[in-house]
């Protein structure tokens, strides 16, 4: 028995092996999207379930708002969006995002929110030579010619607050975030940017503190040691629950009077709800914010209220640029939009209108050269909301 | 005169973590006790006792509205849906009870899988705000330091459920047949006491004591996705720390696991992501029983 269970499997895989390779031979002359003005395939991976959920919704509904509000046609063309769920992550963003490529044959891929994810993704996209218009995770890749991002670089948002910051604390930062790749990201882009104009870490090292993810629940240790160390401000990343536990116990602890810097995911979306007032005046860098003074955003913010309880987020801002991004593209790929015609294009749209701003994508990371805006919790009507208060840096390379 | 000013800076940091750390402490203490009672006495392995204290979390969050008396509501109610979940899962666990801690530990997991699911269904996968009565939201100075209200009271009243609980299994005849039953299980089936019932009582009492440890403890280890693995996990260092014989180890134990948490993180930060289980290896390899004796030595 136990000799022959694997040589069954291996059978078996091997038939099922056969049975995909005489598919993808049978479907090879129908490449997607022949016919001129034709319907065209996108396909939209985001977290429906588990522990990202919240923001995989906002990534599905900014793309559905973008095709709501320009009659369903991206580039001139009917679009037929085909939507999968990513999980908590790679292992099930994988195989999603296969049966996407391989089976419904979209001709662009977008959304998908763990930056896992996309490194899982991407040997699929170089396979089938389809290109990725991502609206949220950007993990540290090679190569990406076929790899778009509407979001950012989790490096950015601390490099574009850092000149902010040296100009307004008077004394030194305690820079803390959590211990995992996009903790070390965020917090490394802060740290750096902050140390080459001469801003001085209050860490008792000089070293980032980084608290154990997601086993930390109780930040008041941590705040004990800031307090200690007599910084004048605070610098953080945290998203999720860990950013509802992190401002609650901040607004209750001995360091409450001490300003906080974050990077904007700290108080955006569903967890400046949670925290509640624990979170007012809160200072956070994000490339988004609802109440910018901008045409663009305005029918943004008005079309999302419409459908929505509450105001846009970056998420939903991202995924809804990935549209433009998709529509302005597959315009562009004249009348044959192949995957490998919409990737070239992207790469030649240049300055792209956002309700954030104008932005471009860098021709080297292929992700947003973008302005930050410096936001702050403030009242907002009858509740607490981010506010912009100022211009930051433009950040990109 | 320039020695103790000195002194006074080196302990002066570290006073809230330690203070905060009873807090802690003492919230594994309620929510741990019943699994101890559970393993020590009904001699029931449940690993779905987490899940009994996300029950009273999710109570909370959703009964709270910054009042006393919704405070009072959702623990009652919190209390009453966790001891009935206990109820049901010792229906459950009838079949296997004999002591088999494998297929208990199956079963119980499994109800703890299943039940997650259903919280998550229920309140959605975000983590629910927590609300405490407004009188407790702020802080408080305690020698120069800011402290949240909520906790301080929270230390008090830990501490008095602990008394209760202390005099309850000392004091009273459902204590005393607790307590013959860890000595001589076939004693006490013999006086006519039906070990189902024991079980019973026993799973009903954790479920009521996990249940209130998540009401009253929300705004600590507040209600999510995580906090039943968070909460038994915890709550198996108790037990391996503290044993399962005695009160007095478990209250040990969970106070250690506080400090650890808290006081232990201040000190050697860098340490922190295996502080916890250091000192459990610590303990096993110094004393396998735990840091205390058997349960009638308390």
């Amino acid at each position: 028995m136990p000799l022959t269970t694997p040589w069954r499997s291996r059978a078996l895989t091997a038939a099922l092996l056969a049975a995909v390779l005489t598919t993808s031979t049978a479907c090879g002359d129908d490449a997607p999207g022949t016919s001129a003005g034709g319907p065209i395939k996108i396909g939209l991976l985001a977290s429906l379930s588990g522990t990202y959920q919240a923001v995989g919704t906002e990534i599905r509904d900014g793309f559905q708002l973008y095709l709501d509000t320009h009659d369903g046609k991206l580039g001139g063309r009917q679009v037929d969006l085909i939507v999968a769920d990513e999980g908590n992550g790679a292992q099930t963003a994988v195989p999603a995002a296969t049966k996407l490529l391989k089976q419904d044959r979209v001709s662009a891929l977008t959304g998908i929110v763990g930056g896992g994810s996309v490194a899982g993704v991407t040997p699929v996209l170089n396979e089938t030579k389809v290109p990725l218009v991502g609206s949220n995770g950007r993990p540290e890749l090679k190569d990406v010619s076929r790899v778009w991002h509407t979001s950012y670089l989790s490096d950015e948002p601390g490099a574009a607050i850092a000149q902010h910051v040296r100009d307004n604390v008077k004394g030194s930062v305690y820079a803390i975030g959590p211990d995992y790749q996009g903790g070390w990201d965020e917090l490394r882009g802060f740290t750096d940017a902050f140390g080459k104009i001469g801003g001085k870490l209050a860490n008792a090292d000089g070293k980032t503190t980084f608290t154990p993810f997601p086993a930390t629940t109780n930040f008041l240790p941590y705040f004990a040691r800031i307090k200690a160390s007599g910084a004048a401000a605070v610098y953080t990343f945290y998203a999720g629950s860990a950013a509802v536990d992190f401002v609650k116990q901040y607004a209750q602890s001995e360091i409450k009077d001490i300003p906080l810097y974050a990077a904007g995911f700290l108080t955006e979306g569903g967890v400046l709800n949670a925290q509640g007032e624990a979170a007012r005046d809160i200072y956070s860098v994000l490339n988004y914010s609802p109440d910018l003074d901008n045409a663009e955003n305005r029918a943004f913010v008005a079309a999302w209220k419409a459908k929505h309880d509450g105001s846009p987020t970056t998420y939903a801002l991202a995924s809804y640029d990935a549209a433009a991004v998709l529509d302005r593209a597959i315009g562009a790929a004249g009348s044959d939009p192949t995957p490998e015609a919409i990737n070239t294009a992207i790469g030649q749209l240049g300055q792209i209108a956002s309700p954030r701003g104008t932005w471009q994508f860098s021709t080297t990371t292929h992700s947003p050269v973008q302005k930050w805006y410096l936001r702050q919790v403030r009242q907002d009507g009858r509740a607490l909301s981010n506010t912009v208060v100022g211009d930051l840096a433009t950040v990109g390379r | 005169m320039i020695a103790v000013a000195a002194g006074t800076n080196r302990i002066d940091p570290y006073l809230i973590p330690a203070l905060d750390g009873v807090a802690y402490g003492l919230l594994v203490f309620v929510a741990a006790s019943g699994l101890v009672v559970c393993f020590g006495v009904a001699n029931i392995l449940n690993l779905a006792h987490g899940l009994l204290y996300a029950i009273g979390g999710y109570t909370a969050a959703a009964l709270l509205d910054g009042g006393w008396a919704s405070l009072a509501l959702a623990l009652a109610v919190g209390v009453l849906a966790a001891a009935a979940a206990g109820v049901l899962l010792a229906g459950l666990l009838t079949p296997v009870a004999t002591g088999n801690h494998l297929s208990q530990a199956l079963l119980t997991f499994g109800v703890a899988l299943a039940g997650g699911s259903l919280l998550v269904a229920g309140f959605g996968p975000d983590n629910p705000q927590v609300q405490v009565p407004s009188a407790l939201e702020g802080s408080v100075m305690i020698a120069g330091h800011r402290y949240a209200a909520y906790r301080l009271v929270f230390i008090v009243v830990a501490a008095v459920l602990a008394a209760a609980l202390y005099l309850v299994v000392r004091r009273t005849r459902a204590g005393m047949l607790v307590r013959a039953a860890v000595d001589d299980p076939e004693m006490v089936a013999c006086l006519g006491v039906s070990p189902a019932r024991i079980r019973a009582g026993v799973l009903a009492a954790a479920g009521a004591l996990a249940g209130a440890a998540g009401v009253l403890g929300a705004p600590i280890i507040g209600p999510g996705t995580g906090t039943a693995d968070t909460v038994l996990l915890l709550s198996l260092v108790v037990v391996v720390l503290g044993g399962l014989g005695s009160m007095a180890g478990t209250l040990l134990a969970a106070l250690a696991i506080g400090e650890i948490q808290t006081l232990g993180v201040a000190l050697l930060p860098s340490a922190a992501p295996f502080l916890l289980f250091a000192a459990m290896a610590a303990v096993l390899a110094v004393r396998a029983r735990g840091l205390a004796g058997r349960w009638r030595t308390a």
